[in-house]
């Protein structure tokens, strides 16, 4: 057990009754919270994915079977399975290698200003999503500021198409998702004592050392916990895509989001968005158990 | 609830009289527009010039100037010829729409005139709208929405809308002949029609050189990652459809694949299935697309010079419309909602601002004649008769065309 | 001491803050266009601003967005901290299906849980979409979120302190408050923070469960987008920029956010062995 929390890790202390049973009651109303109003509702819709729809589009429940399923892992979906995990990977990637340097900049050399360093990066996120995205789209389509510049500067003669690619999607994804790793990376790296970075610069002679056998170790929870906070999110992302995206840039999000509405098939829809969630859980679970065996060995 | 009277006892002057009036025209204007059967503006607020536009003129327009009292045999007319309502209307009215789909300042009018607070609340999507109306099977707290007609009859069968009263929209004497007993309603018993147009391409003629006349124009490689489909399945299978010599609502299997076949060498070219045809062909990422008719007419508002075509090989046609959900708070001002938009200027003011054309024969005297008088946006009578309307899919054939649009755009 | 600065990264930083910024200088231009369709830039013009103020439903929809975000953020913050301290701490029965439980919100597209709750309350209470309705959705994932971000930083906090404040007489809830709480504090802000962001910014959940006269900012803005994102919401989301800054600035000039540098830990924490 000690090594299982890493370098910083202390013997856990007896747990006594007390402590279990209070334990358990301050989870309580999260989890009695969360039983209701998202496990409840989300029963029903695991019901309805076991069903059909009849001639007038209503749902039927009275044959449950598994053949939504079934239609759902057809390989038609392959591609737009693949542009899913894609830009969820590149993303969060993407996030983890922007956010860590910004946080622990902000955490070691931002000083006294520190919290405002950071509200600053959360600033612009009070604005609207779909402005800011179609910000982007002003920046980056044909006619946009982007490629005024590039032309303007005589790079060109021709537009680059950055918009409506995988480029222009990952950058909106990433984009949109930094903040929520910016802060679990800032909280952990911020919580680092001095005196360790400094006596670990000490013992491994240079930076890099100490990086990657003292500072990296000690913040791996809250590189799991903005990992997640970025996945998970992406995987079920189907705005960005659509706004930022093109012809080749169909996810599974959007799939789930057609069936549910022009589709008019709740129940399928219902299938194939529980195995959305399914394959982003069990994509989760296992870089969260990469990351750690990867720092401890 | 107001007196009904026996349509044979229609008193056909009190009606002309009654007409003129509510119309502002003189007896004289009354006469020269029969004589004529053309757009004869003088005294109408929304000025627009007279022009050539006798020969496009619907045969609609005709009929409407000839016999004003052209009325349904549905419609009732009021006990006096105030519009004002009676039985008296509620306080506030909740309205579910998209967003910019009506005048200016219509809703400010309807505000001032009737005394009424309206909630107007937008949504993003036709299933939005059709997800949040069905949600509790009544209108999801909604007074009144404005579907595509495709809807009107799983609305309808399901108890979602309600049977509209007539007897509260006299205006409906407004509707040209061709919108007075639709398809999709007969009788217009549950809908009243909004707008209409047509889905044809819309492409940039200082980009694109050729004169576009076909809808294989969508397929030239020359122009590859500058087109754009609308992400409407229905209307891009039909496109589809249409280039093959199919039937644009074909629910037949083998159909479908071939289209779906035709489709897929397209996809390589196409930028988008896009859901902002207006967007991205005004900034400049589609040079030709898939675009309805009134999103051209916006479209030439930022980019003068683009043009509008229904293919040779056909076009589809559309109409919205406008209903009162079945559990309305406020029914009565809906109805009044509903009369106040088929009167002839504010639906012309309807029309000149977001360049559809809508099914009021009375209104076409105060639209905007470059609308009039553009065969693409009101063609002609030939061409009309051509256009498809879309069926509403259900069950099976839903199915099958959703599932193949999957297997297009995955 | 502070580690020597390493001017490269700074570098990046500033870059990094311009990436972030670069939308938010654009949207700004952009809300003084001339063009309602506001897709090209057609000249400058200051009428959208004194327009947004006569906009009924505009500020009608911001108010509401603003309620709900307050409630969401208060709520889920309050119950998502404990819960994830709950989940740090301690071991418990269930302690592995509620770490599950966690994660679940999380991993569920937003159509589905918004879907879910359009079923659950029009079926189950008959209720058509509210500010309630939008608010008890929007705590419902911001809970998990919250929970994420303070397990993670009560993972590391040593067990023992509240132990050790104990022993020394506090009772259960002084340790709590006086040792655990501030030490935890950090991640709570986050979370807060995160949670703001989140329910502010909803669209997807938010548009299944709002009804009449509970319509959000992001529903009102994504249903106007057909016709372009009118200069009228560039302004209002400028004025929101705006106003957050400058009660920034206040704050920092009044010296709010003064911290001493060095984290709270390194003064409270004993000696690593």
């Amino acid at each position: 057990m000690a090594g299982a929390h890493g370098i910083a890790a202390v013997a856990e202390p007896p747990i006594s009754l007390r402590g279990r049973l209070s334990g358990g009651l301050l989870v309580l109303p999260g989890v009695v919270w969360l039983v209701v109003f998202f496990l409840l509702p989300l029963l029903i819709i695991f019901v309805v994915s076991f069903g059909s729809k009849d001639a007038t589009g209503h749902v039927v429940l009275t044959d449950l079977g598994l053949r939504n399923y079934i239609e759902a892992t057809k390989p038609e979906f392959l591609p737009a399975f693949g542009n899913s995990l894609r830009y969820s990977l590149l993303t969060t990637v993407l996030s983890l290698l922007i956010g860590y340097p910004i946080a622990y900049w902000i955490s070691r050399h931002g000083g006294r200003h520190k919290i405002l360093l950071l509200v600053l990066v959360m600033l612009p996120f009070w604005t609207s999503y779909l402005i800011r995205t179609y910000a982007w789209m002003i920046i980056l389509r044909d006619n946009g500021v982007a490629n005024s510049i590039l032309m303007g500067l005589g790079l060109v003669s021709d537009p680059i198409p950055f918009l409506n690619t995988d480029f222009s999607v990952i950058l909106g994804m990433t984009y949109g998702f930094l903040p929520f790793a910016i802060l679990p990376l800032f909280v952990s790296i911020d919580r680092l004592d001095d005196n360790l970075v400094q006596a670990a610069r000490d013992l491994y002679a240079s930076g890099r050392g100490a990086f990657q056998h003292v500072i990296l170790p000690l913040t791996m929870p809250g590189l799991v916990a903005a990992a997640v906070l970025t996945f998970i999110p992406a995987m079920g992302d189907y705005v960005t895509p659509d706004l930022l995206g093109g012809a080749q840039t169909s996810t599974i999000a959007k799939i789930v989001q057609v069936l549910f509405t022009s589709g008019r098939n709740w129940p399928y829809g219902s299938a194939l968005g529980f195995m959305l969630m399914v394959i982003t859980l069990a994509g989760t679970l296992l870089a969260i158990r990469a990351l750690r065996q990867e720092t401890f060995g | 609830m107001n007196d009904q009277r026996d349509p044979r006892q229609i008193d056909l002057e009190r009606e002309l009289v009654r007409y003129m009036a509510e119309n502002r025209i003189t007896r004289r204007m009354l006469l020269e527009r029969i004589a004529k059967a053309g757009a004869f503006v003088a005294l109408a607020p929304i000025i627009a010039a007279c022009s050539g536009g006798a020969a496009s003129a619907s045969p609609s327009k005709a009929a409407a100037a000839s016999a004003p009292p052209s009325t349904g045999p549905s419609v009732a007319p009021t006990a006096t010829p105030e519009p004002t309502p009676v039985p008296t209307p509620e306080s506030e009215l909740f309205i579910y729409n998209w967003d910019g789909y009506i005048g200016e300042t219509t809703q400010k009018d309807f505000e001032d005139k009737y005394g009424i607070r309206v909630k107007y609340d937008k949504f993003p999507d036709a299933s939005t709208q059709i997800t949040k109306i069905r949600s509790d099977g009544a209108g999801g707290g909604y007074d009144l929405t404005y579907p595509a007609s495709t809807d009107i009859a799983p609305l309808a069968r399901d108890g979602v809308i309600a049977a509209l009263d007539h007897s509260l929209i006299p205006n409906l004497k407004n509707l040209g002949p061709t919108w007075v007993d639709p398809a999709y309603d007969p009788g217009n018993k549950n809908s009243v029609p909004n707008y209409w147009w047509t889905t044809g391409i819309a492409w940039d003629p200082a980009k694109v050189s050729e004169e576009i006349t076909s809808w294989a124009a969508l397929w030239n490689e020359k122009y590859k990652g500058k087109l754009g489909m609308l992400s409407d399945q229905q209307e891009v299978f039909a496109a589809g459809a249409f280039r093959l010599g199919l039937p644009p609502n074909t629910t037949s299997e083998a159909d479908l694949d071939a289209i779906l076949a035709l489709l897929e060498t397209q996809r390589p070219l196409l930028r988008r299935y896009t859901e902002d045809d207006i967007g991205d062909f005004t900034s400049g990422q589609l040079w030709m697309t898939q675009a309805w008719s009134g999103d051209w007419v916006q479209m030439t508002y930022e980019k003068e010079n683009a043009k509008y075509v229904i293919p040779s090989e056909g076009a589809i046609r559309g109409n919205d419309t406008m209903v009162v959900l079945s559990g309305a708070q406020h029914p009565i001002a809906a109805h009044l909602w509903i009369d106040f938009n088929l009167d002839a200027k504010v639906s012309a003011a309807n029309s000149n601002y977001i360049g559809y054309m809508g099914p009021n024969a009375a209104a076409q005297e105060f639209i905007d004649p470059a609308i009039l008088s553009n065969p693409n946006l009101n063609p002609d009578s030939g061409v009309y008769a051509d256009l498809v309307e879309l069926v509403t899919l259900e069950g099976t054939d839903l199915d099958n065309l959703t599932k193949r649009w999957l297997e297009l755009t995955a | 001491m502070r580690t020597g600065r390493n001017p490269w990264l700074t570098a990046f930083a500033v870059l990094i803050y311009a990436f972030l910024f670069a939308p938010i200088v654009i949207l700004v231009i952009f809300s003084f266009n001339v063009s309602r369709r506001n897709f090209v830039w057609q000249g400058f013009t200051t009428d959208w601003y004194p327009k947004l103020f006569a906009n009924r439903d505009l500020l009608d929809a911001l108010w509401v967005t603003v309620q709900v975000a307050i409630i969401a953020v208060i709520v889920s913050t309050v119950i998502g901290s404990v819960l994830g301290l709950a989940l740090a701490r301690r071991r418990f029965r269930g302690a592995g299906s509620s770490e599950l439980l966690i994660l679940l919100p999380m991993v569920t597209p937003e159509i589905i849980m918004g879907i879910s709750l359009l079923i659950f309350f029009s079926q189950l209470f008959g209720q058509n979409g509210s500010l309630g309705q939008i608010a008890i959705a929007h705590i419902t994932f911001c809970i998990s979120y919250v929970a994420v971000v303070v397990r993670a930083r009560a993972r590391n906090m040593d067990p023992h302190l509240e132990e050790a404040a104990r022993d020394l007489g506090a009772s259960s809830t002084g340790a709590f408050l006086h040792v655990t709480l501030p030490l935890i504090a950090p991640a709570v802000a986050a979370g807060a923070m995160l949670a703001f962001a989140l329910s502010f910014d909803d669209l997807v959940v938010t548009a299944f469960n709002a009804g009449v006269g509970s319509t959000t900012l992001p529903i009102f803005i994504y249903s106007s987008i057909k016709f372009g994102v009118s200069p009228q919401i560039n302004a209002i989301s400028t004025i929101i920029v705006a106003v957050v800054a400058v009660a920034l600035f206040l704050g920092w000039r009044l010296g709010g956010f003064r911290g001493d540098g060095a984290s709270p830990i390194a003064v409270t924490e004993p000696a690593k062995p």
